[in-house]
C-alpha cells in the first residue's frame, strides 16, 4: 500500500526529479527555489498511512548517554521487554523513540561495552526518558537483556560492519598508530591497498568508489604521508561504520560503500586531557562541559615528527628536508532547552613534503560541519546540516630558473535535511533530501619569466548534486523485517566553461563554450535500495538485499600508490555516471547469549561505465583529461565468512573471503574480462586480544591474502639502445602471496581516580616475512648482458612503542 | 610527481629489495623495427631485429632478407641495402625539414609500413650542469638550453653519450605542452648517479613529430624508472606508429648536438 502511493507519486510524475531540477538553477538560490510547500504536500501524503498506523499508542522517546562523559551513545539497541521483537536502534544523535498501546512496561537499554539498564515505563501517554549507561560490561545477568544484542540478527540492514574505537586500540598497528582503516581492512569484504597502507577496495570497488564521510563531510583524500597513515585520529572518533554495498537511502554518491565515522562530542560533565606518545607521532585531546551537562567541546590534534630525525643529520641536503603531518578535529554541542541541539565539528589536516628549497608539497582536507537536531515531537526527529569540504595541494619547485607553483583542489558546500518519523514499533521512515554545489580546480600553475613553463589556469569545474530520498523499515511479522527505500540524484554540471567533444583519436572536434549559470548536462539516476531480513530462530536468520548505487565523482589516478596529486573529475559531456548494482544474501547467527557471531554473505556486483586510461595517458594538468580515459564495465563477486567472539577475557575474530573482481574494456585484452589489479582470492584476517590479568593485554593479528593481479613481460627487445620489455595481456600474473604477523601488548598503569596510564608496544610483521610490495623489471646493471626481476618489500620486524595517558 | 616517490623510498626505512626468480611467459619472436631519419647527411639505417625471452640473453637476432623503400612527398624514394645482418642503410636520399616519409618494410608475406613528418629544427643553444635530488643524493644533470619556437607544438628527444658510449638507462623526452614558447632549460634526469665531473659528454637533440613523442613517452612509462613505488599500474606496449603489430618506431627528426665536459659552475 505504503510501496503503491510513493511510486505513484514518483513516476508519472518523475516528482522526486522534478523537485531536484527545482532545486538546481541558479545556484546562489538553491534553498530558496525548493517549493517547499509541494513537499510537504508530498511528505504528508506518503506518511498519512504510516501515521495513521501509529493511532491509539504512545511514545516513550528520548536520549541515551554514557553515564560519566554525557556522550551520546549511537546504534544502542532499545526495546520493551514485553514486546522484545519490536527493538529500536539509537541513532546517529542517541535519539530513540519507540511506541506501544498504553500499559506497563520494561523498557531494556544495552550496547556493547556498557553494563545494560532497565527502567519501569507506565505507559499512559507520549514520555519522554532519557538514559544514560555505565562503561564496562559487567557480565550479563539476564538472557533477556542479551535478546537486545541481536541486532545483526534481525535488522535487515546487511553488508554492514561497526567498529568501536574500545576494539581497535588492542591491537598491533604498523608505528604502533592506532588506525580505524586499517584496522577495517581485517573485515570480510575489505582489501588493503598495499602494505602499510590505509588506502581499502571494498568487494572488488576501486579507492575512489568508497564515500568516506567525517561527520557528514566528504573526506577527499583520506589518507597522510602517501597513503601510510590514515586522517582519522583514533582520539577524536565515536563510532565507525561501514556499509559495503548495501547502502541505505540516505547516503548516495559511492559506488562501493560508504564509511561513517562520527566524532565523539565532547565531556560535558567534567574536563579530561589524554593523549599519547609514540615514536613516530604524539597526540593531545582536551574535552570538557561549556556548560555542565548542556554543552561541551572537545580538541584532538596530532602531530608527527619524523622530520625531527632528518634535522639531526649533518648532511646539509638531507637536515633541510621537510616530512610530517599534523591534523586537528574540535567540535563543540550545545543543547538548547529540550527539543534543540546544535553541533559544530571541524577537522583540518595538512601533509608537508619538502626538499630544502628546491621541491615541496601541501596538501591536506578541511571539513566543516554545522548541524541543528530538532525533535518536532515524540515521533518525529529533524536534522538539519550545513557541511564544507575541501581537499587541495599546493606544489612550489624552486630549481636552477624554474619557479613553479601548482595547486588544485575540490570544494564541496552541501546542504542536507533527514528527517525520521518513528510511526509506531514496527514501522520507521527515513527521508530527507540534500544538495551539494561542487567546484574543481583541476590545476592552476604559475610560473616565473624565466621558467620553462608556462602559467596555466585550468578550467574550474562546476556542479550541483542533488538528492531525495526515503527509506521505510517495516516489520511484516515477527520474524519479517523489510528496508525498503528510493534514492533520486541528479547531477547538473553547471557553466561557466568549454566543454569538449572528441574524436577516437582523443583530439578535440568541437567546443562548446557555457556561460555562468547555464546547465551543460544533467544526470538523473533513480537508485532503489531493497533489503529484507527472516528470522529462522531466535538467534539466526537470513537476509537479501538489492542496491543500486552511483557516482558521478571520479578520482584519475594511474599510478600503483596513493598519490596526493590525483585529481577529481566530476561527471561531463564526456565522463558518464558510474552505475553499480549489488545483490547479496546472507545467513547470519549468534550463540551462546550473543557472545559469538557468526556471518555468511554471498554478494554479484554489476559495474557500468567504469574508468581507465589510455596507454600514456597525461593526467596532470591537462585540459583534456577526457580524452584520456577510456570507458568500460566489470563485475565482482565473493563470499565473505566472519565469525567473532565479542566478550569475554578473549574474544577476537576470524574473517574469509573468497572473491573475484573483473574489468571489461574493448580496448583491453581484446575486449574480454581481465582481472582488475585489486583482485586477489583469497583474503584471512585472524585477530585475538587476550586479557591476561588486571595488567596485561595480549593481542596478534594474521593477515594472509593471495597475489594481486599483475601485468609482466612475456619478452624484451631492444630500443634505442635500451633494453625493452614486451607485454601481451594485462594482468595475468599474480603477486605473490601476501602474509604477517603482528602482535602487541598493552600495560595499564596504576589506576587512580585523577590519572590512567598504559604503555602499549607492538611488532608489525613479527617474522619478518619480505613481502613484495612491488615487483620490478630491468637490465642487471652488474651484468648488462641479462636482465633481472626485482623484488621490493617494505615493513618487516617494525616495532613500536607508545605511551598514552588520561587525567 | 618523481620527488614524491622519493620520499616514498625513503619512508621505508626497512625496505629492501632483492632479485627474485620469476616464471615468465615466452610470448614467442616479434618483430622489432627501428628506422630513423634526419636532417643530417645519410646514409640512415633501417635496423630489424627480433625479441627474446625474458630469460635470455640480452642479444637480439638481427633479420636479414627484407626489401625496405623509404619514400618522401617530394618524390624521391631509395631502396636500402642490408649493409650488416639486420642492418639496412639507405643510399642517396637526403632527410629534410618537413617533408613527410614513407617507410615500407617487405618480410617475406608481411608488409609493415609507416609515416613521419620531421619537424622544423630548434637550435640547441647550450649544455650546461645543475646538482638535483634530495636525501643525499646529489645527481649531476645535465641541462640543454633552447628557445622553444612559439604557436606550434613541438617535441624533442635526447640521448646523452658520456664518454662516447650512449647512456642506455633513460628516456629523455620534451614536448611543449605546457611550455609553448618558453626558453627551456629543463634538467635531463638521470635516475642514478651518472654524470660525474671532469666526464666527457654530447647531447644529441631530435626535433621528433608527436607520434614518436607518444612512442618514447608511452616507453618510459612502461618502463618505470625503477624503485619499489616508480612502477606503472599497468604497463603496456608503446603504440608504435608501424603497421601489423611491429614493434619499434619510424622517426624522422632534426639532429642537433652538444658537446662539453661535465662541470658545476
Amino acid at each position: 500500500m505504503l510501496l503503491a502511493t510513493i511510486f505513484a507519486y514518483l513516476v508519472p510524475d518523475n516528482f522526486f526529479l522534478t523537485e531536484a531540477l527545482a532545486i538546481l538553477v541558479p545556484p546562489n538560490k538553491i534553498f530558496l527555489s525548493m517549493q517547499p510547500k509541494r513537499f510537504v504536500f508530498f511528505l504528508y501524503i506518503w506518511l498519512l498511512p504510516v501515521m495513521a498506523s501509529a493511532q491509539g499508542r504512545h511514545v516513550v522517546s528520548g536520549t541515551i548517554r554514557d553515564r560519566q562523559s554525557g556522550e551520546t551513545l549511537i546504534g544502542a539497541s532499545v526495546m520493551l521487554m514485553e514486546i522484545p521483537y519490536a527493538a529500536v536502534v539509537s541513532n546517529s544523535y542517541g535519539f530513540y523513540s519507540i511506541s506501544a498501546f498504553p500499559g506497563r512496561y520494561t523498557l531494556v537499554v544495552s550496547f556493547s561495552g556498557y553494563t545494560s539498564d532497565s527502567i519501569a515505563v507506565d505507559l499512559a501517554k507520549d514520555t519522554s526518558i532519557s538514559i544514560t549507561l555505565d562503561a564496562g560490561s559487567r557480565q550479563l545477568q539476564e538472557a533477556i537483556v542479551t535478546a537486545g544484542r541481536n541486532n545483526n540478527v534481525t535488522k535487515p540492514l546487511m553488508g554492514v560492519q561497526k567498529l568501536s574505537i574500545s576494539e581497535i586500540k588492542d591491537l598491533p598497528v604498523l608505528f604502533g598508530e592506532k588506525d580505524i582503516l586499517k584496522t577495517l581492512q581485517l573485515l570480510p569484504g575489505v582489501q588493503s591497498a598495499g602494505d602499510g597502507n590505509s588506502g581499502f577496495f571494498v568487494r572488488g570497488g576501486n579507492t575512489d568508489q568508497n564515500l568516506i564521510l567525517l561527520d557528514e563531510a566528504t573526506v577527499y583524500n583520506p589518507s597522510h604521508l602517501l597513503g601510510f597513515f590514515s586522517t582519522f585520529n583514533s582520539d577524536a572518533i565515536k563510532d565507525v561504520t561501514l556499509y559495503k554495498g548495501a547502502t541505505p537511502a540516505e547516503y548516495g554518491g559511492r559506488l562501493s560503500s560508504v564509511l561513517d565515522v562520527k566524532m565523539n562530542d565532547g565531556n560535558n560533565k567534567e574536563f579530561h586531557a589524554s593523549g599519547g606518545i609514540g615514536l613516530i607521532s604524539s597526540r593531545l585531546n582536551i574535552e570538557g562541559p561549556i556548560e555542565k551537562d548542556k554543552s561541551s567541546f572537545i580538541v584532538s590534534a596530532r602531530r608527527t615528527y619524523a622530520d625531527v630525525f632528518l634535522k639531526l643529520s649533518k648532511d646539509t641536503s638531507t637536515n633541510q628536508n621537510s616530512l610530517y603531518f599534523y591534523d586537528i578535529n574540535a567540535k563543540a554541542n550545545i543543547r538548547v532547552g529540550a527539543k534543540d541541539h546544535i553541533y559544530f565539528s571541524g577537522y583540518f589536516g595538512k601533509d608537508n613534503l619538502g626538499f630544502g628549497n628546491t621541491f615541496g608539497i601541501d596538501y591536506g582536507n578541511v571539513t566543516g560541519t554545522l548541524r541543528w537536531n530538532h525533535i518536532f515531537n515524540s515521533r518525529l526527529f529533524s536534522n538539519t546540516s550545513l557541511i564544507y569540504s575541501k581537499y587541495n595541494y599546493d606544489i612550489r619547485i624552486n630549481s636552477g630558473n624554474n619557479n613553479i607553483g601548482i595547486t588544485s583542489y575540490i570544494k564541496d558546500l552541501h546542504f542536507k535535511e533527514d528527517m525520521q518519523y518513528y510511526a509506531n514499533a514496527s514501522n520507521k521512515v527515513n527521508f530527507g533530501i540534500d544538495v551539494i554545489q561542487h567546484t574543481t580546480s583541476p590545476g592552476v600553475i604559475s610560473a616565473s619569466e624565466t621558467s620553462s613553463f608556462n602559467p596555466l589556469h585550468l578550467q574550474d569545474k562546476h556542479a550541483l548534486e542533488s538528492s531525495a530520498y526515503f527509506s521505510h523499515d517495516l516489520s511484516l511479522s515477527r520474524r519479517l523485517n523489510i528496508n525498503y527505500g528510493l534514492r533520486a540524484t541528479a547531477f547538473t554540471i553547471m557553466g561557466p566553461g568549454d566543454f569538449y567533444a572528441y574524436d577516437k583519436a582523443g583530439n578535440a572536434v568541437d567546443t562548446f563554450t557555457y556561460a555562468s549559470g547555464k546547465v551543460v548536462k544533467s544526470y538523473f539516476n533513480l537508485e532503489p535500495r531493497f533489503s529484507a531480513s527472516y528470522k529462522l530462530t531466535a538467534g539466526s536468520s537470513i537476509k537479501v538485499a538489492y542496491t543500486r548505487t552511483t557516482q558521478n565523482l571520479h578520482l584519475l589516478s594511474n599510478s600503483t600508490s596513493a598519490n596526493p596529486t590525483d585529481v577529481w573529475i566530476p561527471s561531463s559531456n564526456n565522463v558518464r555516471p558510474e552505475l553499480a548494482d549489488q545483490v547479496s544474501a546472507g545467513y547470519y547467527r549468534n550463540f551462546h547469549d550473543n557472545q559469538y557471531e557468526l556471518s555468511s554473505e554471498l554478494y554479484y556486483r554489476d559495474l557500468k561505465n567504469q574508468i581507465d586510461y589510455k596507454n600514456g595517458a597525461q593526467l596532470i594538468a591537462n585540459e583534456n583529461v577526457e580524452s584520456q580515459v577510456v570507458f568500460g564495465k566489470g563485475r565482482a563477486y565473493g563470499w565473505e565468512l566472519f565469525f567473532k567472539k565479542k566478550y569475554g577475557k578473549f574474544n577476537g575474530w576470524v574473517s574469509y573471503t573468497l572473491s573475484r573482481t573483473e574489468r571489461q574494456f574493448s580496448e583491453i585484452n581484446n575486449g574480454s574480462y581481465f582481472p582488475a589489479n585489486q583482485d586477489r582470492t583469497h583474503n584471512l584476517s585472524i585477530v585475538g586480544i587476550y586479557k591476561a590479568g588486571k595488567k596485561w593485554t595480549l593481542s596478534a593479528d594474521f593477515t594472509y591474502y593471495s597475489g594481486n593481479a599483475v601485468t609482466w613481460p612475456t619478452g624484451k627487445y631492444e630500443v634505442n639502445g635500451q633494453i625493452a620489455f614486451l607485454y601481451s595481456q594485462r594482468n595475468t600474473y599474480r603477486m605473490p602471496a601476501y602474509h604477517r604477523l603482528d602482535v602487541g601488548a598493552t600495560l595499564q598503569g596504576k589506576k587512580t581516580k585523577k590519572f590512567d596510564s598504559n604503555w602499549n608496544f607492538s611488532i608489525y610483521n613479527l617474522y619478518g616475512r619480505e613481502n613484495p610490495y612491488s615487483i620490478t623489471f630491468e637490465q642487471d646493471p652488474d651484468n648488462p648482458s641479462r636482465t633481472r626481476a626485482l623484488q621490493y618489500a617494505l615493513f618487516r620486524w617494525v616495532p613500536s612503542v607508545t605511551y598514552n595517558f588520561k587525567f | 610527481m618523481r620527488p614524491i616517490l622519493l620520499v616514498l623510498a625513503s619512508i621505508s626505512l626497512y625496505s629492501c629489495k632483492k632479485e627474485v626468480k620469476l616464471n615468465l611467459d615466452d610470448a614467442g619472436p616479434h618483430i622489432v623495427i627501428q628506422g630513423e631519419i634526419t636532417d643530417a647527411s645519410g646514409p640512415y639505417i633501417v635496423k630489424i631485429n627480433q625479441s627474446v625471452s625474458f630469460g635470455s640473453e640480452n642479444s637480439f637476432p638481427a633479420v636479414s632478407g627484407a626489401s625496405i623503400k623509404i619514400s618522401d612527398n617530394e618524390g624521391h624514394a631509395d631502396s636500402l641495402t642490408e649493409s650488416s645482418p639486420g642492418v639496412y642503410a639507405t643510399q642517396s636520399l637526403q632527410g629534410k625539414p618537413g617533408n613527410t616519409y614513407t617507410m615500407s618494410v617487405q618480410l617475406l608475406d608481411s608488409l609493415y609500413t609507416a609515416t613521419s613528418t620531421m619537424p622544423y629544427p630548434v637550435v640547441l643553444d647550450s649544455i650546461t650542469f645543475r646538482k638535483a635530488g634530495a636525501f643525499g643524493n646529489k645527481n649531476i644533470r645535465a641541462v640543454p638550453n633552447f628557445q622553444d619556437p612559439p604557436g606550434i607544438k613541438n617535441y624533442y628527444l635526447f640521448n646523452e653519450y658520456l664518454n662516447g658510449l650512449l647512456v642506455t638507462k633513460d628516456i629523455f623526452v620534451f614536448d611543449d605542452r605546457l611550455s609553448d614558447g618558453r626558453y627551456f632549460s629543463r634538467d635531463l634526469r638521470n635516475s642514478d648517479e651518472t654524470l660525474h665531473e671532469g666526464d666527457s659528454l654530447e647531447v644529441q637533440m631530435y626535433c621528433i613529430d608527436e607520434p614518436v613523442f607518444n612512442y618514447f613517452n608511452q616507453l618510459d612509462e612502461a618502463g618505470g624508472r625503477g624503485g619499489a613505488f616508480n612502477t606503472a599500474a599497468s604497463p603496456a606496449n608503446p603504440v608504435s606508429n608501424i603497421s601489423n603489430g611491429a614493434l619499434g618506431y619510424f622517426s624522422a627528426h632534426t639532429f642537433r648536438s652538444g658537446k662539453t665536459k661535465v662541470h658545476i659552475e
